[in-house]
Formats: C-alpha cells, sequence, structure tokens
C-alpha cells in the first residue's frame, strides 16, 4: 500500500496534461502575483498607514481616504488646483477621457474599414497606422512638444492653411495644454486599436455580405447595417480598454506638461498625483489611497458599461 | 524522449517556485545591502590592521556634472589605495535625489553613505536615519568646520554629518554687455538691479535678468534684507509670517519680476527685461549666464566650475564678474548651501563608512576635491588664502563681512517639502494664473496642513 506518490500521480494522461500546463503559466503566474495582486494588496494594506519610509507604519484608520476626500470637496468648492491637486487631476482625466476615447475609437474603425478594402498599398497603410503604436510614448511626446511649439509645424500649417488664424502657445496656454496632449494620445493609440478592429472585421463570415449584395445593399449600407453590428462587442472592448488606459495615463502628461502639470496645472492628471504623493511629497499612505480610488473609479465606470453594453447573450 | 522533456517541465516548475520563494523573501523582508566578504589570500603587509576580508560601501550622490564625477572616482581611487580592504560603489542618483533616498529606505537599500542637504536633513535626522557623527569624531576634527555650517545638522547636543562643501549666493554680471548698455558698476540695491534690468534691456534688446520661475530660497533674501525675519516653521501658526507686511511687499516685487517684466512685457509685444532659462532655450542660470544670453543672475558657487568647463572663452575677470548680492533697506543679506555625506544608522559598516567620509570631507580631501578642482567653496576654516584656490570663489568669500546675514538654506522641521510647494505657489503667481494674495494664502495653507500633525 504505497501512499501518494508523484510517479504515480505523473502516469495518468490528464495528470500529465495539468503538470506541463501549470509550469508553463508559471512563470507568467508567478510574476503577476509579485508585481500584480502583492502590489495591490500592499497598496490597500498601506492606505491605512501614515508612513515616510524611514521610520515605524503608523496606523490612521481612513484619514488618508478623508484627505482624498477633502481634496475633492475642497475642489469641488473651488479652491486653486495647488490646494487641490487630485480633484484637479480627476477633473482634467475625465475630459481628456470624454475626449479621447469616442475619437480614437471612431478613427479605429474608419482606419480599419480602409485597411479591410482590397486596395493596392493597403499593406503600407496598415503598417504605417500601427508604427505610432509601437513607438515609445515618451519620444512621441518629445516629438510632439517639438511640433506643438508656438513656433512650431503645427501653428504654421494652421496659419498657412486658415486665413486669419493666430498661433497658439500650446504647451504654455492652460486652455489648450489638455487639448495638445489628446491630440497626441489620439494619434498615437488609434492604430493600435484599429489592428483590434481589423481582426474582428476579417472574422465576419463572407457570406453575410454576399446575401446583402443579392438584396442589393451598396457599401455603405453593407457597412452600417451588417459591419457595426458585428463589430459590436469589439467595440465594447475597445472603448473598455481605451477608458482604462486614459483614467490612468501619466507619461504623456509627465513629458509635456511637466511633473507640476504645466500652466495652471492644466495637464495635471491623477496618475501624476498619485506619483507625486509618494514621491515629492512623501506620503506613500495618501498614494495608496488615491491610487485605490483612482481604482474604484475605474472599476466601477468599466463594470457599467460592460453591463450596459457588453456581451449579452442573444 | 518524453521521460526528459516532463523532468524538463518539472524542474521548471520546482525553479519557479524556488525563485518565487527568493523574490517573495525579499519583499517582504527588507535586506540590508548584500555585503559581499571575500577571504583574501594575499596577506596584506602594508596596512597596519589585519583584516581578513574585504567590506564594500555604497556611496550615493547628485551630479553636479562630469568633473564633479571624475574628481570623485579619482578620489574614491585614492581611498581604496590608502584602505585596501573597503571597496567603494559610487552611485549617482540625476534626478529627485531626497526622495529616492528615501524610497531606498522603504525598500531596505538605503546606501551607507549619502548626500544629504541641509533643507532635507530634519527630515533624515527625525527619523533616526543617520548615525550621529559626534560619537564617530573626535572634537578636534569637528572643530575644524566653520560652526555655522554644522548647525542645521545638530540635534539635542548630537552631530549627524559634516559638509563636504558649501556655496552661497552672489551677484554674476556680464561685463560687456553692461558696458554697450553704458553702466559702469553691478547694482548695489534690490531696486537698482530692476533698474539695471530695463536698462539692460532697453540698450541692447538682451535680457537684463533671469530667475527661476518658483524658487523660494531665491526670494528669500529680499525680504530678509528688507527687515523680515528669517522664516522658521515648526508649528501651523508659524504661518504668521507671511502675515509680516514685508513679506507681503517684497514677495509682490519678487514675483512681479517676472510676472511684469516677462509675462505682461510679451502680451504687449515688448522684449522682457526679466527671463526664466528655458526663455532663452538654457537649461539652467548657470547656461543662460555662460551663453551670455543673459547679463544677470544671482547664482551660487556652483556656477563657476561649471562656467569654466563649458564656456573657456568667457573668462572672469574680462567678460565677467561677480559681486555680492544686492541690498535691501536692512542692508545685505545672502543665502549658504551645504550638503552633508551622511552616514546610514542601519549600515552594517559605519566605521567603515566613517573612514570614508573622514577622507573625503577631511582636509586632504577638501583640498583635492573642492579647493584644486575649484568646485565649490572648502567648509573647513584654513583655505580661506590656499594658493589653490580659485580666484572667483576667494572673491565670493571676501564678501561675507559685508553680509548683514548668511541664511543656511533650512526652514524647519519640513523644509524640502515646504520648499517645493512654496514655489509652486510663486511659479503660479509669476506666470500670471493667480494674484499674489492668492498664493500667500496657498503657502499659508501649505505650512498649516504640512505641521498640522
Amino acid at each position: 500500500m504505497r501512499l501518494f506518490s508523484f510517479q504515480s500521480f505523473y502516469e495518468k494522461a490528464r495528470n500529465k496534461e495539468i503538470v506541463a500546463g501549470l509550469s508553463l503559466i508559471s512563470v507568467a503566474v508567478i510574476l503577476n502575483i509579485i508585481f500584480g495582486y502583492f502590489a495591490m494588496i500592499f497598496a490597500f494594506y498601506l492606505s491605512f498607514f501614515k508612513w515616510d519610509y524611514i521610520g515605524e507604519m503608523k496606523f490612521v484608520g481612513l484619514q488618508n481616504y478623508r484627505i482624498v476626500l477633502n481634496d475633492i470637496f475642497r475642489g469641488l468648492k473651488g479652491a486653486p488646483y495647488l490646494l487641490a491637486p487630485f480633484y484637479t487631476g480627476l477633473k482634467n482625466i475625465l475630459i481628456y477621457t470624454a475626449i479621447v476615447v469616442p475619437i480614437q475609437t471612431f478613427l479605429a474603425i474608419v482606419l480599419a474599414a480602409f485597411a479591410n478594402q482590397k486596395i493596392r498599398g493597403q499593406q503600407f497603410f496598415k503598417v504605417s497606422y500601427f508604427l505610432p503604436a509601437t513607438t515609445s510614448s515618451v519620444i512621441v511626446a518629445l516629438i510632439f512638444i517639438w511640433l506643438f511649439m508656438k513656433n512650431g509645424f503645427i501653428n504654421y500649417v494652421l496659419t498657412h492653411t486658415i486665413p486669419g488664424f493666430q498661433p497658439i502657445d500650446w504647451l504654455n496656454d492652460r486652455n489648450y495644454l489638455l487639448l495638445a496632449i489628446a491630440m497626441v494620445a489620439i494619434w498615437g493609440t488609434s492604430g493600435h486599436f484599429m489592428v483590434s478592429f481589423l481582426a474582428a472585421m476579417q472574422a465576419i463570415p463572407k457570406d453575410i455580405y454576399e446575401a446583402a449584395m443579392l438584396d442589393g445593399a451598396g457599401p455603405i449600407r453593407r457597412f452600417f447595417y451588417i459591419t457595426l453590428p458585428m463589430l459590436k462587442p469589439m467595440i465594447t472592448y475597445v472603448v473598455v480598454m481605451g477608458t482604462i488606459g486614459a483614467l490612468q495615463m501619466f507619461d504623456l502628461a509627465w513629458v509635456m506638461a511637466g511633473a507640476n502639470g504645466g500652466p495652471g496645472g492644466a495637464g495635471y492628471t491623477v496618475a501624476l498625483d498619485i506619483y507625486n504623493e509618494a514621491f515629492t511629497r512623501i506620503r506613500p499612505g495618501v498614494a495608496a489611497a488615491k491610487s485605490w480610488v483612482l481604482f474604484a473609479i475605474i472599476f466601477t465606470t468599466t463594470y457599467i458599461f460592460q453591463k450596459k453594453y457588453g456581451r449579452q447573450e442573444r | 524522449m518524453k521521460r526528459i522533456s516532463t523532468i524538463l517541465l518539472v524542474s521548471i516548475l520546482v525553479l519557479a517556485i524556488v525563485g518565487l520563494g527568493c523574490i517573495g523573501g525579499t519583499t517582504q523582508t527588507p535586506q540590508t545591502p548584500q555585503t559581499v566578504t571575500v577571504t583574501q589570500t594575499q596577506v596584506q603587509t602594508k596596512t597596519e590592521t589585519k583584516i581578513q576580508s574585504q567590506v564594500f560601501i555604497r556611496f550615493a550622490g547628485w551630479s553636479a556634472g562630469e568633473t564633479e564625477m571624475k574628481n570623485y572616482e579619482k578620489i574614491i581611487k585614492e581611498f581604496e589605495r590608502k584602505y585596501p580592504n573597503i571597496k567603494v560603489k559610487y552611485e549617482v542618483i540625476p534626478q529627485m535625489f531626497h526622495e529616492n533616498i528615501l524610497a531606498s529606505f522603504g525598500a531596505g537599500v538605503a546606501p551607507d553613505v549619502f548626500y544629504v542637504d541641509s533643507s532635507w536633513a530634519p527630515i533624515f535626522i527625525d527619523k533616526n536615519a543617520l548615525y550621529p557623527v559626534s560619537e564617530l569624531a573626535s572634537k578636534e576634527f569637528v572643530d575644524m568646520f566653520y560652526p555655522f555650517l554644522l548647525k542645521p545638522f545638530e540635534k539635542d547636543g548630537k552631530l549627524y554629518g559634516l559638509p563636504k562643501d558649501w556655496s552661497m549666493l552672489a551677484l554674476f554680471y556680464n561685463k560687456k554687455i553692461f558696458e554697450k548698455a553704458g553702466l559702469t558698476r553691478p547694482p548695489q540695491t534690490w531696486d537698482e538691479l530692476l533698474e539695471y534690468a530695463k536698462i539692460i534691456t532697453e540698450k541692447t534688446g538682451i535680457p537684463g535678468l533671469a530667475i527661476y520661475v518658483g524658487g523660494f530660497n531665491r526670494y528669500v533674501p529680499v525680504a530678509v534684507s528688507n527687515g523680515a525675519p528669517r522664516p522658521w516653521f515648526e508649528k501651523p501658526e508659524d504661518a504668521s509670517w507671511f502675515d509680516n507686511p514685508i513679506v507681503r511687499e517684497t514677495l509682490k516685487w519678487y514675483i512681479d519680476l517676472y510676472r511684469v517684466g516677462y509675462v505682461e512685457q510679451t502680451k504687449n509685444g515688448k522684449k522682457p527685461y526679466v527671463v526664466q532659462p528655458s526663455d532663452v532655450g538654457a537649461g539652467w542660470l548657470g547656461d543662460a549666464f555662460g551663453q551670455q544670453k543673459v547679463a544677470m543672475v544671482i547664482s551660487g558657487n556652483w556656477m563657476i566650475p561649471f562656467l569654466a568647463d563649458q564656456f573657456p572663452n568667457f573668462k572672469y575677470g574680462e567678460d565677467w564678474d561677480i559681486a555680492p548680492v544686492p541690498a535691501g533697506k536692512k542692508g545685505r543679506v545672502t543665502m549658504a548651501y551645504t550638503v552633508i555625506l551622511g552616514i546610514n544608522s542601519k549600515s552594517k559598516h559605519v566605521k567603515e563608512a566613517w573612514e570614508f567620509v573622514k577622507f573625503v570631507v577631511g582636509p586632504e580631501g577638501q583640498k583635492e576635491l573642492v579647493v584644486k578642482a575649484g568646485h565649490t567653496l572648502p567648509s573647513i576654516k584654513g583655505f580661506e588664502n590656499d594658493p589653490n584656490l580659485w580666484p572667483q570663489h576667494k572673491k565670493t568669500l571676501s564678501f561675507i563681512p559685508q553680509y548683514k546675514e548668511l541664511i543656511v538654506f533650512i526652514w524647519g522641521p519640513k523644509s524640502g517639502t515646504l520648499e517645493s510647494k512654496f514655489s509652486d505657489a510663486m511659479a503660479s503667481a509669476m506666470r500670471g494664473e493667480i494674484s499674489v494674495d492668492e498664493a500667500i494664502e496657498i503657502m499659508k495653507q501649505v505650512v498649516q496642513e504640512e505641521l498640522g500633525g
């Protein structure tokens, strides 16, 4: 009567598969546990403590969350941005998301529709649309800083195409900075989501199109009555992913607006604020609380969106 | 074949689990930097101490340019020759230095020896992050240093670090541009400084003065030289410093330098007479001055080696000169900046770290690093008339009798954080986004929040 031995356990075909599968995914899972879940749980733990990295952690209960809520209330009452940084970041990032996500989704569908045609040289278009997605965002931001300068290329083109156009100081004007960052984001991410839509379009069965053509539907009607409805799950996915990405935007703002969000805090984002809280104001507890508040916001918005528009069993 | 592949898979899994154990271990139990003990086969004959193992200490600093880093590497080599049992690993952190060091304390991997600026010292001292030097150094050694430089690093009768060097603000002015504008001497008062800046821009088109947008520590001399008390914030009530009418008046004057001198001037299509470095495509004040894009800057001794190094054709004495900081109604006031080499209190090698600190901040180290390299001002007495001391530095030292006060950069237990928040508010007002009164309100609230528990 032998007890459990690895040998006999392993002999069974199903167990073989389990062992093989587990060992293949083990590296990814372990990394995810350490850098994803452990970090998340530790941040949650940290958000109840006051700490300055050197001394002891001091339990303060919900005080860090109170600081965040105070910040938001103060901002709602119209305090200047230096006293309500989290509120400023939240306000900016919501405006930014409202600009970026619809436009990038729309653009991605349009680009995918063009790339899906059987035209000569469409491969070239596919590659050129996708290139921004493969470029480092910091490099992209640096190049756009140069284009957005007051005497830069963008103002040059606009003044020469629109009569009576006055050059805008994009990066130093608080009314235009966020718009400039949003434009860069749209330019950089549309190509990436185009690929998702392209894959979805190519998965649409051809016979549906053929049936529609027999019924006499033109290309425009085919697009609106077949392509779009068939893309619906993919649109949901892209909007959700785009929203998550936009709400967490850090790199573009960091480079284009600077760590303090540029003039009047116009380019300040929540992620920048979390960074500043942790590493310049040296309040990691508050930073963790802010991270969790941001997580709650992202989670609820995407959850509601998924519930409303997500995959429904037909 | 199958057997081999399954064994492989299983071994990968086992390895991964072991790896997780290791990584998880380091994330949960912060460990001090690994110390490698290498048993030496050679018997050291030259050293007096018969130490059988080598000790590694980590030393972190920020970088004030290539030359400084090279000089440090040189001095480290010399130190290692003298103390063969100690190896020093030099790490340069280019940005957000103190924040990085604090974060490394949090992760339990802080270096053994690191720079600490006077403004950040209280945070490190209050948390017992620094090993008290007074327990290591002899009284004679400590007495070699200027006492006013030691003040920021003292607490409860203990001394927590020795300054590696120091600097003070002075007025740097471009003689050639002054001649073009028909000016013969440097400005003597704050009002004259502004007047000169306007004259220079009018006559030559070159901006007269460059300042930092923000920069609370550069404004403090203006306030104190006009009769305001020195800023010190220990408790929330200390925010009342900003209610002093002199403070309000001088702060408005300082903010208006840029708000009027640049923002309004450019709005009206006129040439600005005050700029910040980036307005003229420069990285910092020294860079703007060296490129001769501005006529005057108020900056510290660290600018001197930079100018000599980067702009060798821009000569001291012929093209540019140094003058004391302009005077207010109550005389002249300047800022002093100093940095210590702190020893990590949690270090496993305090003795070796102290040997290294003693070597660097002691007379031999300072002679090499500070005096000969012309880096800044030596913090040890007795070098004032050293033949190797650069004439530019000597000149700044000669101004000391003219100053009513030398303010060492520290505003109380939270200076580092306060400085950056004050500067944010000032920058916002300088760009014309908020009024001066709003900026003052913000600064007061910052003090109350930071020090109110």
